[in-house]
């Protein structure tokens, strides 16, 4: 091997060589994304590196803008209920939650006892399958395979309790304007009684795969860091916040629902890191589990509709005997619900953070202005930043930590 | 009353007492929504930002946390004859748990001044509602659309835009062929 040529030799070689000359050119330009399993959705990450590290980056979103918001001033709030499916479709079921509690909110409509609980339950359920994918992606983008299989398991158990509770898997339009689509199956509670019981077994598997894994330390210990000024600057809710050392969950400091009666932690971390936010996340879970647990000790019996005339839709038994309940039926479907004038910002702590709908309403039956705020929106924002200085590798773990949805965050 | 019911109702008094119509020479309208939250005209977008500032030292709010910032459109004139857009700022603290909401009310061109120097988060946030409503922002450092194409016209969240228009980019490669049905 005495003939290899010598570093310096071989760059003034390859200087003579057009196609070559960008290796040691500290001016690349490369994109990450829109098209690549990594970039989850359709992210494009521009960058500039130097040899591996990101010196430059900017974001470029709207490859899944669908004009949700324009579509909610066109559609009647009925009918836009299934849009709200199509914003985070990893928690659909909290998108129809937090809608329908604006509009409500407009319409001064307080849900019943059980429709509360219901709500509740349905929430905590999809911030579990939410976080599960969250981790189980993140680990499989760093080559962890068997968590993945092991987590989605669960995650399709999750979603086989939701299907029976309204026949959907993904896009499950289950919440209502004053109650919810369906009731209960018989069958839920002792269901999900199982699953708390068997759930917490899994995040034990997978934390012993994960937290003191070597490899998996290696990835994502001081990676993408974010102060806690940092964090509040840019406007992060939800688990990057709280794992930023921001002590803040709207379930508990701005409660809605049933929450200021339920037994739960909020959960917070100190490094802002890909590990904190894992380790949060794995510990919500374990919050979200004592929390269904509760919900399937307590849940109550009693009307799951509110007893108002305005936005209650007729069993569908009435509506095919019964003439006036047919022409309620028509008239709610048809025309839609007068909602008055006047207008409200509602939100919940959404798995991502904090999810809210402002309406403003002119009255009648569709919304003058439907904004969605989005958690994932203000998430992509801060990610241009940190991940300056980092790897391109380190970049797919940073992506994949935050749990950016695309359908969210493009609307 | 749970601590931050309490903490909002001593945040609306306070707002109530400093920036009801008379007492206060930068808000226009006091008013509560239907969830209680208070919302505050400031009478234009300089006073907006003077409330904002204002807000992140005043002990009773201490706001730190910019929520979401969006605009409406005034088109039918609900809002008052005096403006075409409704800049919305919704803002929270994660101290004292209050929420509450500036609004300004801005004019067909005129600008708005950007939040870009208090949050860093308002980047996006302003850029988004230039790119829906063709509002303008003062002082903001990379303001362009974000949602839509570069090459796209008109403002697509304005009530005037049809709901379902399409607008084919201007530069479509034109295709020439020699055969005879060829789309030149």
């Amino acid at each position: 091997m005495s003939t290899a040529p010598t570093n310096e030799e071989y760059i003034n070689l390859n200087e003579t060589i057009e196609t070559s000359r960008d290796f040691y050119n500290p001016n690349v330009l490369i994109n990450l994304g829109p098209s690549h399993p990594a970039m989850h959705g359709t992210l494009r990450v521009m960058c500039r590196v130097n040899g591996e590290t990101i010196e430059q980056s900017k974001c470029e979103i709207g490859y899944l803008h669908r004009g949700i918001e324009k579509l909610g001033e066109e559609k009647t709030y009925h009918q836009w209920i299934v849009y709200t499916d199509r914003l985070n479709y990893c928690s659909a079921l909290n998108n129809n939650i937090a809608y329908v509690m604006a509009v409500e909110k407009i319409m001064g409509i307080t849900v019943t006892e059980r429709c509360m609980w219901i709500r509740v339950m349905c929430m905590e359920l999809a911030r579990i399958i939410d976080h599960v994918i969250c981790v189980a992606i993140n680990a499989l983008d760093m080559g962890a395979m068997t968590v993945f299989w092991l987590f989605y398991h669960w995650r399709e158990e999750a979603y086989t309790m939701i299907e029976s509770m309204c026949g959907m898997r993904l896009t499950t339009s289950y919440a209502r304007i004053g109650g919810m689509s369906y009731d209960l199956p018989e069958n839920l509670i002792p269901r999900l009684k199982k699953f708390v019981e068997e759930f917490p077994k899994a995040i034990d598997e997978i934390e012993g795969l994960l937290t003191s894994n070597r490899i998996w330390i290696d990835r994502t210990k001081n990676v993408g860091k974010l102060s806690s000024e940092e964090a509040l600057a840019f406007g992060l809710s939800g688990p990057c916040l709280r794992a930023s050392g921001v002590d803040f969950d709207l379930r508990r400091d701005r409660p809605y629902y049933v929450y200021p009666e339920l037994d739960f932690d909020v959960v917070v971390a100190s490094g802002g890191d890909v590990y904190d936010r894992y380790l949060l996340r794995m510990e919500e879970m374990r919050q979200s589990v004592r929390i269904l647990k509760q919900c399937a000790e307590r849940m109550p019996g009693g009307p799951l509709w509110v007893d108002d005339r305005r936005v209650r839709i007729p069993e569908k038994i009435d509506v095919y005997t019964k003439m006036e309940v047919l022409i309620h039926h028509f008239k709610i479907f048809m025309e839609g619900i007068d909602v008055p004038p006047g207008e409200a910002y509602s939100c919940v702590e959404g798995p991502n953070g904090e999810l809210g709908f402002y309406v403003v309403s002119r009255g009648g039956p569709k919304a003058w202005r439907m904004r969605i705020k989005s958690p994932s929106f203000m998430l992509f924002q801060s990610f241009e930043k940190s991940i300056l200085g980092e790897k391109i590798p380190d970049a797919v773990s940073i992506l994949g930590s935050v749990n950016i949805i695309a359908g969210e965050l493009d609307r | 009353m749970e601590a931050w019911q309490e903490s909002q109702q001593k945040a609306n008094l306070y707002l109530q007492d400093n920036f009801a119509i008379g007492s206060s020479q930068v808000v226009r309208r006091f008013e509560l929504d239907k969830v209680q939250e208070p919302v505050l005209w400031a009478k234009d977008p300089q006073d907006a930002l003077e409330l904002v500032k204002k807000f992140q030292s005043a002990p009773e709010l201490q706001i730190n946390f910019l929520s979401d910032l969006t605009a409406y459109d005034n088109a039918d004139k609900k809002e008052g004859a005096g403006g075409r857009f409704v800049v919305v700022i919704q803002l929270l603290s994660t101290l004292t748990k209050v929420r509450l909401r500036i609004k300004t009310m801005l004019t067909e061109g005129q600008p708005m001044l950007s939040l870009t120097s208090v949050w860093p988060a308002a980047n996006w946030l302003e850029r988004e509602v230039f790119d829906m409503f063709g509002i303008t922002f003062e002082g903001h450092p990379d303001l362009r659309r974000i949602l839509m194409d570069e090459r796209f016209h008109g403002f697509p969240l304005r009530k005037e835009y049809p709901y379902k228009q399409r607008e084919p980019f201007s530069d479509n490669v034109k295709i020439n062929l020699d055969s005879k049905d060829a789309h030149s």
